[in-house]
């Protein structure tokens, strides 16, 4: 059973959220432009915020003791954690930046933006490595499009990006190669008919520990696209042959915002509707184990080592899950 | 000389500002028949956002804000003047643009709100008001026109029965043709089984036999329908009015490939041909779950609309003479719920005014910093009516007899908003 045993209430939405392992502080970007330095643990709570973006922020990664944010103001940003202050801010995508992903050594990062590209960069100089470019601009019904996810594989040779349209593509990371592209149709609804325009799209991807599967979380076909009503979704991919081994439809609508790979095996998603929800997928027997509500809808979240309790960035709140 | 022979004798008596005409000297009834020639010669083209479109994301933004949601704010072409970075194309047309920032109609249901926004006032039980597009159809239209008076598309299906099409105690000659599954007017075209003569041969003896009818008779209702009957060649000639193909690829791509833009392009089709008002329903923007990524997809195809349909009126010269209305039945909260949605909300919220009589470069009204009130100026449903019509050269004070009682255009005490009005 998960137990929301901590909530910090506050007024911004949280959108991301990373651990700090060397001090025992989070980092979690927020509505208002900041990034905020926080330590959910202590009493009263630490809540530092530090400002540099102009705009929702959407990504953060802790690497090599460096602290780096993406916002919906297209820019990265190097942050002395310390001192709160920006080091170097890079202009990164010409739209929204939807995600960022930290490599396994740390060395470099992937951003997704809804100008439909991934770029590469390196932790260390804030260098452009490369870019990844294979997602449409626009819709099949001639709107924009959106890059939501990004994820990188545990020996960092691949990594994933998927839009709003449910294409995922698998990319070598050195070469900037397209490997494969998968097509999770199932998560983009298009309303011909009653509404006419669309909702859902690809919101979390994770690779399995050895590299040979992805986890695709969003959300399934939605009736009345004004509201997150769609079964929650999670898809889980053999990327091998490029086939989808199963589709895990939860009883909890809403979007599937995260999802990790937890050491003993199964799965945790988190995400939500106007609530939010955590479930537990059982891969070996096809099912989901465990799926409950939560006060708020989780964005993103993050693990201690032994994933047994999960820090979570929430609509106006932090939330500690055991 | 050509434009005043084109109005009729009867439908000049019959407007109601010239009603005293007779007592008037040569050179004053020819002055009114100069300005009600140009008053017909007026159109309206009214964009309807179905379900609420986010004033905050469109023509109100408040960047920064706790309500204010992703989006900056652009500056447009008339200093001051800042509009949502999703319109980027609409802000160079500001200069033929009034903004009103501040409706305040105070209901946020959809069925109640849209026949609010669309009749101007309040349902009476024992009056059915006509809506807007009737008005401007009984006001603007020609007895001898070819073209339909009032044309409705509404494709969607949510809400399209809370969007009015009603002609209400004007009578059933100021209806809307209202196209919904269909782009095109059903049951224009000839049958195929009858012949071109055959057709016509049927024309001229129902027409001979209305007038063996009418000899020595006084029916307004025989006259209505031997008026309906006369203007079926204009009808069913007017097909290809809804057509784009017809248009060059170049005009197709600037209004999108999207259903909004191509029915906006017939719009265009149908006021140069002399169609009154044309109201195109662009549904459905009730985006209480992922507000942003709705309007993303909505404001910038409305946003491509309006430039197209703007740029296209003014180098047609018909922009000074069509009035261009974005208006929704409501707007939507400031607060952000958890589904990063945005709700219904009333009480502060916007529409634009385009063209034809507008003040451009205008804003009325203002919004309080997170625009949960009204700051200044409220506007109601009357009152943007009355400016509607006043900019169309209408007198809103103008009075329709239902029986004995006098129904105004719009209720009193509704005053035109002077500030917008050119």
């Amino acid at each position: 059973m998960s137990k929301v045993i901590k909530e910090l209430q506050r007024r911004e939405i949280f959108f991301c959220i990373a651990r700090e392992l060397e001090n025992h502080q989070f980092f979690v970007g927020a509505s208002d432009g900041r990034v905020y330095r926080v330590m959910p643990e202590c009493e009263p709570p630490v809540f530092l915020g530090m400002d540099g973006h102009r705009g929702y922020v959407t990504g953060i990664v802790c690497a090599r003791g460096q602290v780096i944010s993406a916002a919906y103001d297209g820019s990265l940003i190097w942050w002395d954690s310390r001192e709160g202050q920006p080091r170097r801010k890079v202009p990164a995508h010409a739209r929204w930046i939807r995600g960022l992903a930290l490599s396994p050594d740390e060395s470099w990062c992937a951003s997704v933006g809804d100008d439909m590209v991934c770029r590469i960069w390196d932790t260390e100089s804030g260098l452009l490595r490369r870019e990844l470019a294979g997602h449409a601009p626009r819709t099949p019904q001639h709107f924009p499009s959106m890059l939501f996810a990004v994820a990188i594989a545990p020996d960092g040779q691949r990594l994933a990006t998927a839009d709003k349209v449910g294409k995922i593509n698998i990319w070598d990371s050195s070469s900037g190669a397209l490997l494969r592209s998968i097509q999770a149709e199932t998560m983009y609804t298009w309303d011909p008919k009653q509404r006419i325009h669309s909702i859902g799209g690809v919101r979390s991807l994770c690779f399995s520990p050895d590299g040979r599967q992805l986890l695709a979380g969003g959300m399934g076909q939605v009736g009345n696209i004004d509201h997150l009503e769609g079964k929650s979704r999670m898809e889980q991919y053999d990327l091998e042959r490029g086939e989808l081994i199963h589709a895990f439809e939860g009883e909890l609508k809403g979007l599937v915002e995260k999802l990790i790979w937890h050491p003993q095996g199964h799965v945790i998603g988190m995400g939500g509707d106007h609530g939010g929800f955590v479930q537990t997928y059982d891969l070996s027997s096809q099912a989901i184990a465990q799926q409950e509500k939560t006060p708020s809808h989780i964005h993103d979240f993050v693990s201690n080592d032994a994933a047994s309790r999960f820090y979570a960035a929430c609509h106006g709140r932090i939330a500690i899950i055991e | 000389m050509t434009l005043i022979r084109s109005i009729s004798r009867r439908r000049f008596l019959a407007t109601g500002t010239l009603g005293t005409a007779a007592a008037l000297t040569t050179r004053g009834v020819e002055q009114l028949l100069a300005a009600e020639a140009q008053r017909q010669d007026k159109r309206v083209i009214l964009l309807w956002l179905a379900g609420g479109a986010s004033q905050l994301e469109t023509w109100d933004p408040k960047p920064g804000r706790p309500t204010g949601g992703p989006f900056q704010a652009i500056s447009t072409n008339v200093p001051g003047i800042q509009i949502s970075e999703l319109m980027p194309r609409m802000s160079r047309h500001l200069q033929h643009t009034a903004i009103i920032r501040s409706l305040n109609t105070k209901d946020g249901d959809h069925g109640g709100a849209s026949r609010l926004m669309h009749l101007g006032r309040r349902d009476e039980p024992s009056v059915k008001f006509p809506d807007l597009g009737a008005i401007i159809a009984r006001e603007l239209g020609r007895s001898d026109s070819q073209v339909p008076d009032y044309v409705s598309f509404y494709t969607a299906t949510e809400g399209r029965g809370t969007s009015l099409g009603q002609s209400g105690f004007l009578g059933a000659r100021y209806n809307a043709m209202s196209l919904t599954q269909e782009q095109i007017p059903a049951n224009l075209r000839r049958l195929e089984q009858i012949s071109e003569m055959d057709h016509r041969a049927r024309g001229q003896l129902r027409d001979a036999i209305s007038e063996q009818f009418m000899r020595g008779r006084e029916s307004s209702a025989a006259g209505s329908q031997r008026e309906a009957y006369q203007r079926v060649p204009g009808l069913m000639a007017s097909e290809k009015l809804f057509d784009p193909s017809s248009e060059p690829l170049s005009m197709r791509e600037l209004y999108g490939e999207t259903l909004f833009g191509q029915q906006t392009l017939v719009a265009r089709r149908l006021v140069e041909a002399g169609v009154p008002f044309v109201k195109v329903s662009r549904a459905w923007w009730d985006s209480h779950g992922q507000n942003f990524e709705t309007h993303l997809e909505l404001v910038s195809e409305l946003d491509q609309v309006l430039d197209a349909l703007l740029t296209d009126l003014q180098q047609r010269g018909l922009l000074q003479r069509t009035l261009v209305i974005t208006l929704s039945e409501f707007g939507r909260t400031p607060a952000i719920n958890a589904s990063l949605g945005r709700d219904h909300f009333a009480t502060v919220w916007s529409c634009s005014l385009s063209g034809c009589g507008i003040l451009g470069g205008s804003v009325y009204g203002k919004s309080d910093e997170d625009g949960n009130d009204v700051a200044e100026g409220p506007v109601g449903a009357g009152q943007l009516f009355a400016t509607i019509f006043q900019a169309l050269g209408i007198d809103h004070r103008k009075e329709y007899a239902l029986g004995a009682r006098p129904v105004p255009l719009t209720n009193p005490g509704s005053e035109p908003i002077k500030a917008v009005l050119a």
